[in-house]
């Protein structure tokens, strides 16, 4: 078995060389539109790749583009891997911490590893459409920084790509813990009974089972009525009771959930479980929340998951139903309601009511700990099979997408085997690559869609101007200058949690020129309505510049006649203007 | 050449031992790490000490291990002092406790203790604010030395207390102004109070810790040095963006240190805090609509009348009374260790200032106000304690020119920290508590052992499990909790035997104190077998079964 991973993983390597020693020729290619159409970087969006992988498309995305993506580590996994974090943008025009910023990051569930391509796609098409010479993209990475984490759990990732398992395990990091308290940790795991490398099903025949064969396709198991009798009994996941305690599989690896670390409303394990011990007490979110506190310039974060089809904003908990206020819900809802255009088959949601009511969760911290509007994706739908809306019975068409276009490949097919404890039993089911996760032909497709929807996310994050600089000679020595500052996207400076909670410090809009003996922020310019500002009058100091709006500030002066405002906002970036 | 180095280390244990027995103040950080060095040292056996980690500011956090053997698989107390960082007390009670216990170490009763349970002792979890108690300038401070933006105006501890009157110590100030909401208090005019407006009172001054308004921003001393308090920190009802608070809960390297040591404790059955919640005097109350919710506000009935059982005998040894009512404020430690540690959380602040009565024969009066101060100030005069209060003095303040501005009031540190003479005996009480609660301990036995011959081959063995202890082996509200273990209970045989009914091997739910539960199998073969019970908060027990 290893030596089948093994030649995988060389073939692979091999196909990748091959690809980049044989980078198609200019004149034999004609554009497809909205796709770079000679990529630097060649890299085949319909697979999925493991740490190495992910590590070595990251470091040639940023060999190959030195002005717009450099690398860097965030911190270790608890396996002492690097957390890697691509920081995007031209840095020709002007330094990346300065510019509001998305953060993306991927697979914080471990067999949630599509994030990671999606995040990897965002990544390379953001640097390869740059470099083709793509207008909307060379001016959003003018204004804006991408930081994009690919996997946030790559020794789960890793488990989840090499070990045998199911479409549901790992969900969590490789801390070991105690799940049956019993004394000892991840003492019994699935077994791969059979040595094929997939952890699926066991069924035993039994009269007085409640299962038979799909006649439609007998590899279905499905439920008896109450007139028939049963052909099977279902016996779990490929497993065995390795510790003799009357259990199977009920302590495998970890079974934390690392979205339960996160430090809002952070709650014990007993209360739900996957929590570990407090918030951020994982290593791979400890390095993200550290990240996250030095670049006070994320203004927007979307997260990756799978599955179902859903743009997903907080509340995670009933319990939190009142940190999102009516001001920042419109524009979740103005951003969800655009990304549900343009990924067919995924819904907007709220956590809480729409999924389930959770503590601690990323997206929670990013919002209620930082103020930042941000999004958890659950990736893939069954909507993508068919391009309809699940029908009565998606059970049934796993099986008929399975066989009709997939060719049979996402099933192992039911086969004999002597159970130590069951005895005669049949080992089948889907791998653990379907039902979760992409088919290779839909992968690059869906990444396409939720990158676009990132670029329409990062591109509505403040976009500060100085649109006016009016000047007025008022007597005694003294010029009145006022000026009006906007914002031309959809986010504001501060979201409203942030303004309620004096997260991030004020914007400051500054004037030189002449000297400043008072300064007032105009809240009505007709009327002449303004609040003096005693302190330090030269600095106006602003708590929001709110979303497609504008401030007006105003300054006495003695003296000068040029003046320059200047805009500075830890989330809305500079701004400057002379009149 | 050994035996000389010896000889000096033995002769420099000497001089740090009766040092800090003729100790005539609270513990520095030096003395604290001399202290616990000199009990490990002097007590190799028994007591082992290590740094947990470093503060921000730089100082250690000790912790100490008493016990012997392989102490980590043995039922285990924490002892945490130092949660609060004005109350230097709570470090004194912790250390003084490990080195009393240890002082009775000759005796067998302790000898068997620590054979078969374990202490850890965690003296200052704030060393970085203790140490202001021992500042040129005293200056009451909960935090650590982390630069915070308090005020969250972008400035990092730009505007700390000053010393107006330059008497080393932080006090207060009051301003006389009409608009003020303090009056003076009738029972005892240099103290003051709010004035009620409902009840038609004005308001004379207002009342200000000492210090000037160094960025001007129009508040005073409100982001000064100090950063993250401990006890403002843990995950329990944790409160962002308050002042003291952290960003986020357990923010802190001591906070971590701590919560990852104990965390990975599993036999750590109770949590004792030295610090400002009081439920030993009182125990908690059981509240069902506290539990109702998914978030428990309230102690589990079965924790809470563990508590008072605790409670009782915790006011037996100490004859402590009128302990005043407390509140636990946002992120308390003693708090967490229950409702997020899942363990047994006791907490006292220790001492109190006593309830004065008026002494005729100096013509006091009965007060009319709740007012900790007046009543403090005469506990101290019958005490013959000086120099805990400043008498008001005017001052120049340049942020009130021209208006009347005095310095004065309670001492910082005097409400909550006795006079360093009282403290030994406080800390001996405290030590025979901890004594007589590892005393009440969760205790497996195994009783009624019986064997019944139900075939040629076949016994039914049947036996309860009684916890003989007073406490439960594990909290109810521990109960699904991954970091608290179960009993696991096993049944071992050789090859000819078999379990034919009943579990070879199985975990058990919690027992409660006096209360036991029955097992029975149903075993093939002959000769003997063994029952094997154990957890790491009770221990283990074996007993022999022949068939």
């Amino acid at each position: 078995m290893t030596m089948r991973i093994k030649n995988t993983i060389l073939l692979a390597a091999a196909i990748l060389c091959a690809g980049v020693l044989k980078a198609q020729k200019p004149e034999n290619i004609l554009a497809a539109v909205g796709t770079p159409p000679n990529p630097k970087v060649q890299v085949s969006w319909n697979r999925y790749n493991d740490y190495a992988a992910i590590t070595d498309i990251c470091k040639k995305i940023a060999a190959a583009h030195p002005d717009l993506v450099k690398i860097e580590s965030m911190g270790k996994s608890f396996q002492g891997k690097d957390l890697w974090v691509m920081t995007i943008t031209d840095t020709k025009v002007g330094l990346a911490d300065k510019k509001p910023a998305m953060y993306i990051d991927g697979n914080i569930h471990s067999n949630e590893i599509q994030g990671s391509e999606f995040a990897l796609y965002t990544a390379w098409y953001l640097a390869e459409m740059y470099a083709s010479g793509n207008k909307a993209i060379q001016s959003l990475l003018g204004e804006k920084t991408f930081y994009i984490a690919p996997t946030i759990n790559p020794d789960a990732r890793d488990n989840f790509i090499h070990a045998a398992n199911t479409a549901h395990s790992p969900r969590t990091g490789l801390i070991p813990i105690d799940n049956d308290r019993d004394g000892s940790t991840n003492e019994d795991g699935f077994d791969d009974l059979d040595g094929d490398g997939h952890i699926v099903m066991m069924r035993r025949k039994n009269v007085n089972g409640r299962y038979k064969a799909d006649p439609a396709d007998p590899r279905r198991m499905i439920m008896i009525s109450n007139e028939e009798k049963g052909e099977y009994e279902l016996l779990g996941s490929e497993g065995i009771d390795n510790d003799g305690d009357g259990f199977v599989n009920e302590d495998g690896e970890g079974a934390y959930d690392p979205n339960r670390d996160w430090g809002w409303n952070w709650q014990p394990n007993y209360i739900q479980n996957g929590a570990y011990k407090y918030p951020f007490s994982l290593p791979e979110n400890r390095a993200i929340v550290d990240f996250v506190m030095k670049h006070p310039n994320i203004a927007a974060a979307q997260s990756y998951h799978n599955n179902g089809g859903m743009i997903l904003r907080g509340p995670g908990a009933l319990e939190d139903v009142d940190t999102y206020n009516a001001l920042d819900v419109r524009v979740y809802d103005a951003l969800g309601k655009k990304g549900e255009e343009m990924l067919p088959g995924y819904k907007y949601l709220v956590v809480y009511k729409d999924l389930y009511s959770v503590f601690g969760g990323e997206l929670d911290w990013f919002y209620g700990g930082r103020g930042i509007y941000t999004f958890s994706n659950e990736l893939w739908t069954g909507y993508s099979m068919y391009n309809k809306t699940d029908g009565e019975d998606s059970q049934n068409q796993l099986y008929t997408f399975d066989k009709d276009l997939l060719m049979k490949d996402a099933f192992i097919d039911w086969h004999p085997y002597k159970h130590p404890m069951y005895g005669d039993i049949e080992i089948g089911g889907f791998k653990k690559t379907y039902t979760r996760l992409h088919p290779g032909f839909l992968l690059e497709s869906d990444a396409h869609r939720n990158m676009a929807f990132s670029i329409y996310h990062a591109y509505n994050t403040p976009k500060l101007n100085v649109t006016e600089i009016e000047v007025k000679d008022i007597g005694g020595g003294l010029s009145q200058v006022t000026a009006i500052v906007t914002n031309d996207r959809m986010i504001p400076t501060h979201s409203s949690q942030d303004v309620k909670n004096n997260i991030e410090t004020p914007d400051l809009i500054s004037l030189t020129g002449g000297t400043v003996v008072a300064g007032m922020i105009v809240t009505n310019r007709d009327m002449n309505f303004t609040t003096e500002q005693k302190l330090d009058p030269a600095r106006i100091r602003i708590n929001n510049i709110p979303g497609n709006g504008y401030v007006t500030v105003r300054w006495l002066v003695k003296g000068g006649t040029k003046f320059t405002v200047n805009v500075s906002s830890k989330k809305g970036g500079t701004a400057t203007k002379t009149n | 050449m050994k035996k000389f180095y010896f000889f000096n280390l033995f002769f420099l244990l000497f001089v740090c031992r009766s040092f800090a027995q003729g100790q005539q103040d609270y513990s520095t950080n030096a003395i604290l790490a001399q202290r616990v060095k000199a009990l490990s040292e002097k007590y190799p056996q028994w007591v082992k000490s290590k740094s947990l980690t470093q503060t921000a500011g730089g100082k250690e956090i000790w912790m100490l291990t008493i016990g012997s053997g392989k102490t980590e698989t043995k039922p285990a107390i924490a002892v945490v002092g130092g949660v609060e960082g004005k109350h230097l007390l709570g470090v004194e009670m912790a250390i003084g406790f490990a080195e009393k216990l240890m002082s009775g170490i000759a005796t067998d009763s302790i000898k068997t203790l620590l054979t078969q349970q374990t202490y850890y002792v965690f003296p200052n979890m704030s060393p970085d604010a203790t140490e202001q108690y021992f500042a040129k300038v005293k200056n009451e401070r909960s935090g650590n030395a982390i630069k915070t933006d308090d005020d969250r105006d972008g400035s990092l501890d730009e505007d700390d207390a000053d010393d107006l009157d330059g008497n080393g110590k932080i006090t207060w100030m009051r301003i006389l102004d009409p608009t003020g909401k303090y009056k003076l208090n009738p029972d005892d005019p240099r103290s003051l109070l709010t004035a009620d407006a409902a009840k038609a009172e004005s308001g004379t001054y207002r009342l200000l810790p000492e210090g000037i308004d160094n960025d001007k921003d129009g508040t005073f001393n409100e982001d000064g040095a100090g950063g993250v308090h401990f006890n403002k920190n843990s995950s329990y009802n944790f409160k962002a963006f308050i002042p003291g608070a952290g960003e986020y809960a357990v923010s802190e390297k001591e906070n971590r240190a701590l919560f990852d040591f104990l965390f990975d404790a599993f036999n750590v059955y109770a949590v004792v805090t030295f610090g400002p919640v009081n439920n030993l005097s009182a125990p908690v109350q059981f509240n069902p609509s506290g539990i109702a919710k998914r978030i428990i506000t309230s102690w589990y009935d079965a924790d809470a009348k563990t508590n008072a059982l605790v409670s009782e005998r915790y006011n037996k040894i100490t004859k402590t009374k009128d302990a005043p009512k407390t509140q636990a404020e946002n992120g308390d430690f003693s708090q967490w260790a229950y409702f997020h540690y899942g363990r047994l959380s006791f907490s006292t602040p220790g001492w109190w200032v006593p309830k004065t009565m008026p002494d005729s024969a100096r013509k006091q009066k009965k007060f009319t106000n709740e007012d900790p101060i007046p009543n403090y100030l005469r506990w101290a005069e019958g005490q013959g304690i000086t120099n805990t209060f400043t008498p008001w003095k005017a001052v120049a303040h340049p942020d009130f020119p021209g208006q009347t501005v005095e310095v004065g009031g309670i001492d910082p540190f005097v409400l909550i920290n006795p006079p360093y003479k009282m403290v030994d005996a406080i800390v001996a009480k405290h030590t025979d508590f901890l004594v007589a609660l590892a005393d009440m301990a969760p205790k497996l036995d195994f009783i009624n052992l019986q064997t019944e011959k139900v075939s040629d081959g076949l016994t039914r063995v049947t036996v309860k499990i009684l916890n003989g202890g007073d406490l439960s082996t594990y909290t109810n509200v521990g109960d699904r909790s991954y970091f608290l273990k179960k009993i696991t209970l096993k049944v071992n045989t050789n090859a000819s035997q078999t379990v034919v009914s009943g579990r070879k091997t199985q975990t058990i739910e919690s027992i409660q104190g006096k209360d036991f539960k029955e097992f029975t199998w149903l075993i093939k073969g002959s000769g003997k077998v063994t029952l094997e019970a154990g957890s790491p908060t009770t221990g283990s027990k074996s007993i022999s079964v022949t068939l």
